[in-house]
């Protein structure tokens, strides 16, 4: 960076405050670059910043912060990635969300490594960003329309069918609290409730397209370093989860007892054959979609072309709704499956959420704390497909039952009462997904209770099973992951801590650098290992990061996060599972598995990342290491 | 004899990495703005399909410059950098819209097949885009044309209910 030019970057951050309308470049800043290098790192400290503690999410003062990290666009595999930064309305913690699609490279492309959407405008509006000039534009005639109708609306306004449009359905606008963001029609930045985020500052969309140049320092070994990467991972596209998508493996995690059903009281379906990716493939699916820069491909374009639960070609049918929307309930056909999950999709709200909230509600009825006078006379039935579909249109239009379970499983167990609570599974209030706590390992205990940063999530920042249930090392023995690993169901003295610490620092440079975590969660020989990424970054920003650097890069930013928490309010005695998630499970392979010893567990977990076993907050001595002294200064008093 | 870039339709998930490819192959930057070959995805459709030039030589008679020229070694179109004005007739005469003028340097963007080493196929981990000899290359060419003449199924547009 000798001359001060950036490489990799595009090099500045437009910030848009809808309050006034108005619109200003700003340039990135070397400073926090080389302290939190991009992504979501970059944005929790402008958010840390910025923020102030126990704002209302819904208000104006909520900052939405667009991110890409370097690698975003660039030829690294996977790297066709977006990620959204705020505070969560569903959770009131740190929020993010990643959607795939072309969106974060075109907005590369277009000039910009970051968008920071600040206030919130009195009408309906969208920004446009094409052709080098960002304007806010009217969006009175497509507030109210689906994400793939306002999609192609504003694909033909601009001009442009190869832009890349981020938007909101009625769920955002609605305030749906796990409302998603939806990119290039089908790629949902689902978690955490980002869409309602855009839903209150009245921004129904983002469409962008540029073309401008993205520069590597060292032009022809970074090229060969992508080259080599590609051929790396596009070995995934030619295994299952290229062939038969992330709903490929509905079947293994069934046969190991690791497949959650009938709201997380199982992790065994006996319908599973039903519901496989090899079904999906067989009868469904019109073809393979990757996002921009992806050699595994595992989107899945599929249809229903007839019949009751009829539905447009979309790319859906991933093994998270797949198994939400479709085991949890124990519905039992992908037909239906395909159409809610479409639904989902173009009202923009959650799939992950959403089915946690159905398969709650139907336990609610079964157990008579919900009854037909609060759902309008539908008989919520495990297995009843139908039912399940009514009480979707209910939580999409906010009617009656609907209502309440658009607010999250948290706050609808809150209000139901009388032990509701012990069967809604959430972490943090983030509603958990179709990983669990007994059936797949032990790890997700910690992963969910901890739920650092964005609450009870599988993938952010790692699929922690990838060491004792895949077995798998990512290339991180060199820097301390322990090896073997233990037994999946083993709880303490297996350095469970120190593991999950590592695959959490590893994981967490994915929303850093701006890549698909699909990318990093396989075999060393076809994944982005630690080593891959620094060769990398190295070659295309020009400064030498190594493995270990990277690392340290991804302690601050995930020590950052969890002190926006603690800020907000987090403790230890926040850290923890619904009972549902310790209970013995019911059948199956793993049927007795619980949870009994989270607190040591916790204990071995907070010694591992440095932070304080009595308050859950990062010490001052690890805050120190970090070079965060000003954070340490702020909760823990000067 | 010249090999023929083709492509094996149905395969390609619109990944694009060849776009990206591309761009670097002649100007060391990453811009899909910059590739010769672009990869067209249709909304509502299953369809990816990579758009690239044939080499047909159209663009070649109809440049008021003379800017264009065949290389009779690789078989591919070359563009006079000095010559080129940038007027944009050879933009006009593509019928498949796979010539197009540079955004940087507004020349004639138009496949140079790289001096007969294509970057793109280099990188289609896919196996959608091949570069063949002259009679293997005419099986794929045949399959490309009949397609056109398949019966067109029209799906579903989106929101129908």
């Amino acid at each position: 960076m000798a001359d001060g030019k950036l490489y990799g970057y595009a090099g500045k951050i437009l910030r848009v405050n809808l309050s006034k309308a108005k619109i200003v470049e700003e340039d990135l800043r070397p400073d926090l670059l080389k302290l939190y290098l991009g992504g979501t790192g970059y944005a929790v400290r402008m958010l840390w910043d910025s923020l102030e503690k126990g704002i209302d999410p819904l208000s104006p003062k909520n900052l939405l912060i667009a991110c890409t990290g370097p690698l975003t666009g660039t030829l690294t595999p996977c790297s066709g990635s977006v990620e959204f930064a705020f505070k969560s309305p569903l959770t009131g913690i740190f929020g993010q969300t990643r959607a795939g699609g072309r969106f974060g490279p075109k907005l590369k492309y277009a000039g910009y490594d970051f968008i920071i959407v600040e206030g919130a405008s009195d009408k309906p509006v969208y920004l446009s960003i094409m052709d080098g000039s960002p304007e806010l534009r009217d969006a009175s005639h497509i507030w109210g329309k689906t994400v793939h109708e306002a999609t192609d609306i504003l694909l033909e306004e601009v001009g442009d069918p190869e832009a890349s449009v981020a938007c909101i359905g009625p769920g955002g606008e609605r305030l749906i609290r796990y409302a998603s963001i939806m990119v290039d029609y089908d790629r949902a930045a689902g978690r955490c409730g980002g869409g309602a985020v855009m839903g209150s500052k009245r921004l129904k969309a983002i469409v962008v397209n540029g073309d401008r140049d993205i520069e590597a320092a060292k032009p022809d070994e970074f090229y060969e370093a992508a080259l080599e990467a590609i051929k790396a991972v596009s070995k995934q596209g030619r295994g299952s989860l290229g062939q038969f998508g992330t709903v490929g493996g509905l079947l293994g995690l069934n046969e190991s007892g690791a497949l959650p059903t009938k709201n997380f009281q199982t992790c065994y379906y006996e319908e599973a054959e039903k519901m496989s990716g090899q079904e999906l493939a067989r009868k469904y699916l019109l073809k393979r979609r990757a996002c921009m820069g992806c050699p595994i491909g595992c989107g899945r374009y599929v249809w229903v072309p007839s019949g009751p639960y009829m539905t447009p070609p979309h790319e859906g049918a991933e093994y998270e709704t797949t198994d939400m929307i479709g085991v949890q309930s124990m519905i039992g056909s992908l037909e239906p499956l395909i159409r809610a999950d479409y639904l989902c999709n173009t009202y923009g709200i959650d799939t992950i959420s959403a089915g946690n909230v159905i398969a709650f509600a139907i336990e609610a009825y079964e157990r008579g704390l919900i009854t037909d006078e609060d759902t309008g006379g539908i008989k919520l039935r495990w297995g009843d497909a139908d039912a399940c579909l009514k009480l979707l249109e209910l939580i999409i239009e906010r009617r009656g039952i609907g209502d309440l379970l658009a607010e999250g499983v948290k706050r609808a167990a809150e209000k139901i009462g009388r032990g509701a609570e012990d069967f809604a599974c959430h972490g943090k209030g983030l509603e958990v997904p179709a990983h669990d706590t007994r059936g797949t390992s032990k790890s997700f205990a910690i992963q969910y209770a901890i739920g650092n940063p964005r609450g009870a999530c599988h993938i952010e920042p790692l699929w922690a099973g990838m060491w004792d249930f895949s077995r798998s090392s990512l290339g991180l023995r060199e820097l301390g992951l322990p090896w073997p690993p233990p037994s999946r169901f083993e709880e303490v003295g297996v350095k469970r801590g120190e593991a999950c610490r590592l695959l959490w620092l590893y994981g967490e440079l994915a929303s850093i650098l701006g890549i698909c975590r699909f990318s990093m969660q396989g075999g060393e020989d076809e994944i982005l290992t630690p080593a891959r990424l620094s060769r990398l970054v190295s070659t295309l920003t020009g400064w030498g990061l190594t493995p270990k650097d990277l690392i340290k890069i991804s302690d601050r930013v995930y020590t950052l996060k969890r002190c926006f928490n603690v800020r907000e309010g987090v403790s230890r005695k926040d850290d923890r599972l619904p009972r549902r998630l310790m209970e013995p499970l019911a059948t199956g392979p793993t049927k007795g598995q619980r949870v009994e010893n989270l607190d040591v567990m916790l204990d071995e977990t907070y010694e591992a990342l440095g932070w304080d076993k009595k308050t859950g907050k990062p010490t001052r001595e690890k805050l120190k290491e970090l070079g965060l002294d000003d954070v340490a200064e702020v909760i823990w008093g000067g | 004899m010249p090999k023929k870039l083709v492509i094996s339709p149905n395969k390609c998930t619109g990944c694009g990495i060849c776009m990206l490819a591309c761009s670097y192959r002649h100007f060391k930057v990453i811009n899909p703005a910059r590739s010769r070959i672009r990869v067209v995805r249709l909304p509502h459709e299953p369809v990816d399909s990579p758009i690239y030039c044939i080499q047909c030589g159209l663009c070649i008679s109809a440049c008021p410059f003379n800017a264009l020229s065949r290389d009779l070694r690789i078989g591919a179109v070359k563009v006079d950098p000095e010559k080129c004005t940038g007027c944009g007739i050879c933009v006009h005469v593509c019928p498949y819209g796979a010539a197009s003028r540079d955004p940087k340097t507004h020349k004639a963007l138009i496949c140079d097949l790289c001096d007969g080493d294509p970057e793109c196929v280099k990188v289609c981990s896919e196996g959608v885009l091949l570069y063949l000899d002259p009679d293997d290359a005419a099986e794929y060419k045949r399959i490309a044309f009949s397609r056109l003449q398949r019966r067109e199924v029209t799906p579903l547009r989106p929101d129908t209910r």
